[in-house]
């Protein structure tokens, strides 16, 4: 693996509410080499969503990090002011949003606001140059250049999440958080866009976050993946060693209930039990009451981690060999 | 607050259901459902409550509207004391402990007073009933308007709605003070009619549009469409499962119908227009026509008490009214 | 837009026919005969009340008095006023509406504009002592008694700083040997105020049409243009003393209004604001690296102007009434002080044409309102 692009170190943040402090990320760790896809996938309230806009440093009033590292080339976002941190948005490290068809502000053209970022982060270009890229990128996701002209109202749910992503690439950003971005899409369109992306990502050699609660997409364009389960990052390895071989309980039935993108369509993963409150996680292992391997151990201490070959999870009972159909 | 005490279909909302420890449900008797009912409504409105309390505006309205009420309670009290009524009488009282009318603030008379002889705190405190009972007069037939104009045209749609949408956008359009100063060239308003006006182009009005587009997102909810099918009549549906979940936000309109109206009769009573023997509006046209206030501070108790209580009460039901804005509507609530 | 614009004109027509037919219900519903009061007013002569039964066709049935009344309404035939006989009320009102549409267009857009920019630091700025205080004091302001405050001002900056003259239109002494009417020279800055508005607005449009990063290079030029040109025109005409006592005269009721009815739009703007906070494209417009002036002003802000333009509506009715509370007190001889007047001295035609009048020009406010919204939701403006 080369020099990593991005590197997430014990990131924790808290959000708080009226009934307590809501962990929503606790310590979660993970490197991006350049031109890799890791994927983040659990259930809906894991805490994906928070480490997204964590890392673009996008937190709500009342959402605070309280403690960790988030070094984009060895720079620590996290330590910025709003000054600096906004030099390093979008340049450096871009989003697409998981309600993409919220994302665009419906009184401007959709290439004026594409333009706005460009001529933001490069003073000196000129209003023609930057319309040369709005066409240049539109041309990249597979819209007509001249749909640039037109306003997000006009634009279909596919349309505008390519115009998404058009926006998402506007400054060759060396990082893309991609948050649930078709979701909303139904699965043909999905697809098609997906593969899109996928195949920008590899043309551009970008590192990219993958965030979704669909276990199928991951496989589908992570080159690694990461399973959160309640603010934890519990499991992180190559795609097709987890797919193949998962040491966490918790991943191992989101597997067993793999949905394929070209049959039937999850929205959610569904389990026994519901996720923990995070103003009070349980103690010890965070999924003990819901797993079926729990011991007495897993209620009372934090689990270890279990490395094998850079594949690794925190877990006391960790699977040796996984059947498809053990489990469940 | 913002969710009514919601009225579940039966059998859709499983904390209504009993559970016998197998997961099969059993049937509740009609007394524990409304029991259950009551106490979901009751954490409702604790957790509204919680959020009023945490806006500091609302409480301090909410203090000041009982020192209010305080002094409405305090006039007939005082009255049937201390005050005998030759002298203090608000309307036929003369101070003849007085050399010079106004007379300024003293110790018997601690807010002087008027032109005419007249106590001041006196007037003052007994306005304040009329001004409550103008406040309640034009909110409740405001509210019982707006709420059932809002049920209706949200249930039925179609041209019963467009007709009572464009008759409320015509009333918004319209300077209600201006209508009512021509009403008072035509006809002798007196402190009812004028609360029951005030009630009535509030209720075809603004709170109408604000209630119907409430009742309309209550009417395409699931239990709504299954009270249908279980054969509900319209009537029933109306008056069973729309209204109640209109309520919360009728109780926030009616706090700004208050202002309104107390604001309202203030302006007529100043110009002259209205047929009432006292109010905060009077006092001021009292003197005002008498030539007292354009003389500065000078005579500056025949206008600050009454000019003050009638800004501070609407500012303060306007204030209120907010605050319970911001439980109702949760998307201008803190995260 | 088209559509939405013949939709909205038309739906205004037929107000305006109900409010012309609310008059004449009203009338008809009044207690005693509306011909009393020709009875009892000694300064009318005999033929001319005549007359008047005659043009109001008092002496047919009622429908056909309605259909009369409906005629004369859209015709403008109010009659003749009691109480400035022999003048009609289309002369009064002729007369007087320029006067109140200059203290209320006025007022109006400078209020919007202040509250409009107090509202939204407001919401910006959640939850600090910015945001206490304005509220307390924009909700003080809103609720104010309009009639006390108005006094306030004039003890305060006529009686105590002798700022401003006392109230009224114009100061009778200086006109005595004045070479034109005091209408003329009124008129005349109503024209240049108008054709200053246009010049600004031509000079933002061209601007914007040249595109680029600063759409609005050419306004700061523009408006030092106007604000140089419109004084040495007027000082040049003779009469720039004429125009400047009716000037002086405005000021104090024009800033009377504008504090009563800036705050509506403060608080509304407030909440509108939070709103759109709340929006995704307001995130994403932070996460493209926008300075954050940029993401409050572009973005968050012009999308909380719609909410707030379509509840112009309201305002306008608020600041309507204001205006005739205002001009009351300040003896300002608009349409708010001849209605008040004709209401004391029982002047019912001009009550009635004063009412339509005012009906009138809340509902072209409303139309200006929408055309505002049109032009400035594009949902709407491409359809």
């Amino acid at each position: 693996m080369t020099e990593p692009v991005l590197q997430v170190i014990d990131l924790s943040m808290h959000y708080t509410t009226r009934q307590g402090e809501v962990k929503a990320v606790d310590r979660v760790s993970f490197e991006l080499a350049k031109g890799e896809v890791i994927g983040l996938v659990g259930e809906s309230g894991c805490g994906k969503t928070s480490v997204a806009i964590s890392l673009m440093g996008l937190l709500p009033d009342n959402a605070r990090v309280v403690g960790g590292q988030v070094l984009l080339g060895g720079d620590d976002l996290l330590a910025m002011d709003e000054e600096q941190i906004r030099e390093y948005r979008w340049q450096r490290i871009s989003m697409v949003f998981q309600a993409a068809m919220n994302a665009l502000d419906p009184v401007y053209r959709v290439g004026d606001q594409i333009v706005e970022a460009i001529e933001t982060h490069d003073p000196n270009i000129s209003n023609a140059d930057a319309r040369d890229t709005v066409d240049r990128l539109f041309g990249l996701v597979g819209l007509d250049a001249r749909m640039a002209a037109r306003y997000p109202h006009e634009f279909s749910g596919g349309m505008r999440q390519r115009a998404v992503i058009a926006m998402a690439l506007a400054c060759q950003p060396d990082v893309m958080v991609a948050d649930e971005p078709t979701t909303a899409l139904d699965v043909i369109v999905q697809d098609r866009i997906l593969r899109q992306l996928k195949a920008i990502q590899r043309d551009l050699s970008m590192s990219m976050v993958y965030i979704t609660h669909d276990i199928a997409v991951v496989a589908e364009v992570s080159d690694r993946i990461g399973v959160m389960y309640a603010g934890r990052l519990v499991e992180l390895g190559d795609t097709s060693q987890v797919f193949n071989n998962p040491i966490h309980p918790y991943t191992a039935s989101l597997l067993s209930v793999f949905p394929s993108i070209h049959g039937e369509k999850h929205e959610l993963v569904t389990l026994g039990g519901d996720l923990p409150n995070l103003i009070d996680p349980p103690q010890g292992c965070r999924f003990h009451p819901r797993c079926p391997h729990a011991t007495d151990v897993c209620r009372r201490d934090e689990p270890p981690v279990v490395d094998r070959d850079g594949h690794w999870a925190a877990c006391w009972n960790p699977l040796q060999q996984w059947r498809a159909t053990s489990d469940q | 607050m913002s969710q009514a005490p919601e009225t579940p279909a039966p059998g859709r909302d499983s904390r209504l259901r009993g559970n016998d420890g197998e997961g099969g449900a059993v049937a509740l008797t009609p007394w524990q459902i409304r029991a259950a009912k009551l106490r979901l409504g009751l954490r409702g409105l604790r957790e509204g409550w919680a959020v009023f309390l945490e806006s500091r505006i609302g409480v301090l309205g909410l203090v000041v509207i009982v020192i209010f009420a305080l002094m409405a309670i305090s006039h007939p009290i005082l009255m049937a004391t201390i005050w005998d009524d030759a002298t203090y009488n608000p309307v036929t009282g003369y101070a003849f402990d007085e050399i010079e009318q106004p007379a300024p603030p003293s110790w018997r008379h601690p807010l002087g007073t008027d032109p005419l002889g007249r106590d001041i705190l006196s007037q003052l405190l007994s306005s304040t009933s009329s001004e409550f009972i103008l406040g309640l007069v034009a909110a409740t037939v405001t509210v019982s308007i707006a709420t059932t104009v809002g049920a209706v045209a949200a249930y039925y749609r179609g041209l019963v709605d467009t007709f009572f949408m464009r008759l409320a956008d015509l009333i918004v359009a319209l300077p209600g003070i201006s209508l009512l100063i021509v009403l008072s060239a035509l006809f002798e308003l007196n402190l009812f009619i004028l609360g029951v006006i005030i009630g009535v182009l509030g209720g075809f009005g603004g709170t109408a549009i604000v209630l119907k587009s409430q009742a309309l997102s209550v009417s395409v909810k699931p239990y709504i469409e299954a009270a249908r099918v279980a054969g509900g009549g319209r009537f029933h549906i109306i008056v069973v499962h729309i209204i109640p979940n209109l309520l919360p936000l009728s109780f926030l309109y009616m706090m700004f119908t208050v202002t309104g109206a107390i604001f309202s009769e203030a302006v007529l009573s100043f110009l002259g227009l209205l047929n009432i023997r006292m109010s905060w509006g009077i006092m001021i046209h009292t003197s005002n026509t008498a030539g007292y206030l354009t003389g500065g501070t000078t005579y500056w108790w025949l206008i600050v008490p009454a000019g003050a209580s009638i800004t501070l009460l609407c500012s303060t039901f306007y204030l209120v009214g907010r605050a319970l804005d911001e439980v109702a509507n949760p998307r201008l609530r803190r995260q | 837009m088209a559509n939405y614009l013949a939709r909205r004109t038309g739906q205004i027509i037929l107000t305006l026919f109900l409010i012309v037919s609310v008059a004449f219900f009203l009338v008809q519903a009044q207690p005693g005969d509306y011909t009393a009061v020709f009875a009892q007013n000694p300064d009318l002569p005999p033929e001319v009340r005549a007359q008047v039964q005659a043009a109001f066709g008092l002496d047919k049935s009622l429908g056909e008095q309605y259909l009369v009344h409906i005629k004369n309404s859209f015709t403008g035939q109010f009659g003749v006023s009691f109480q400035h006989y022999p003048r009609t009320v289309m002369e009064v009102i002729t007369e007087r509406l320029p006067r109140t549409a200059m203290l209320f267009l006025t007022a109006t857009v400078i209020s919007f504009y202040v509250g409009f920019a107090l509202g939204k630091l407001m919401a910006w700025k959640r939850g600090g002592l910015f945001e206490y205080s304005a509220t307390v004091s924009g909700a003080v302001l809103f609720t104010m008694f309009t009639p006390w405050f108005a006094l306030m001002m004039i003890w305060i900056f006529s009686f105590q700083l002798g700022w401003f003259p006392l109230g009224k239109f114009l100061d009778p002494l200086l006109w005595r040997d004045a070479p034109v009417a005091a209408n003329k020279v009124f008129n005349d800055m109503l024209m240049t105020a108008a054709a200053f508005s246009v010049f600004v607005l031509l000079a933002v449009l061209a601007s914007r049409k040249a595109g680029g990063r600063r759409s609005r290079q050419w306004l700061l030029p523009a408006l030092v243009i106007g604000l140089v040109m419109v004084p040495v025109a007027w000082a040049m005409s003779g009469i720039g003393y004429l125009a400047l006592d009716i000037l002086k005269h405005m000021v104090l009721p024009i800033f009377t209004l504008t504090l009563i009815s800036f705050a509506g739009t403060m608080l509304l703007t407030r909440n509108s604001m939070l709103e759109v906070l709340r929006e995704d494209f307001v995130m994403a417009a932070r996460a493209k690296g926008l300075p954050e002036k940029v993401v409050r002003d572009k973005h968050a802000a012009r999308n909380a102007l719609l909410p707030v333009v379509t509840s112009l509506v309201y305002s306008l009715a608020f600041a309507i009434d204001g205006s005739v509370i205002i001009e009351g007190i300040f003896s300002w001889p608009g349409m708010g002080m001849t209605l008040l007047q004709a209401v004391r001295s029982e002047d019912l035609p001009l009550v009635m044409g004063a009412f339509v009048f005012i009906g009138i020009f809340a509902l072209v406010a409303h139309l200006i309102a929408d055309l505002l919204y049109a032009y400035l939701d594009p949902r709407i403006r491409y359809q």
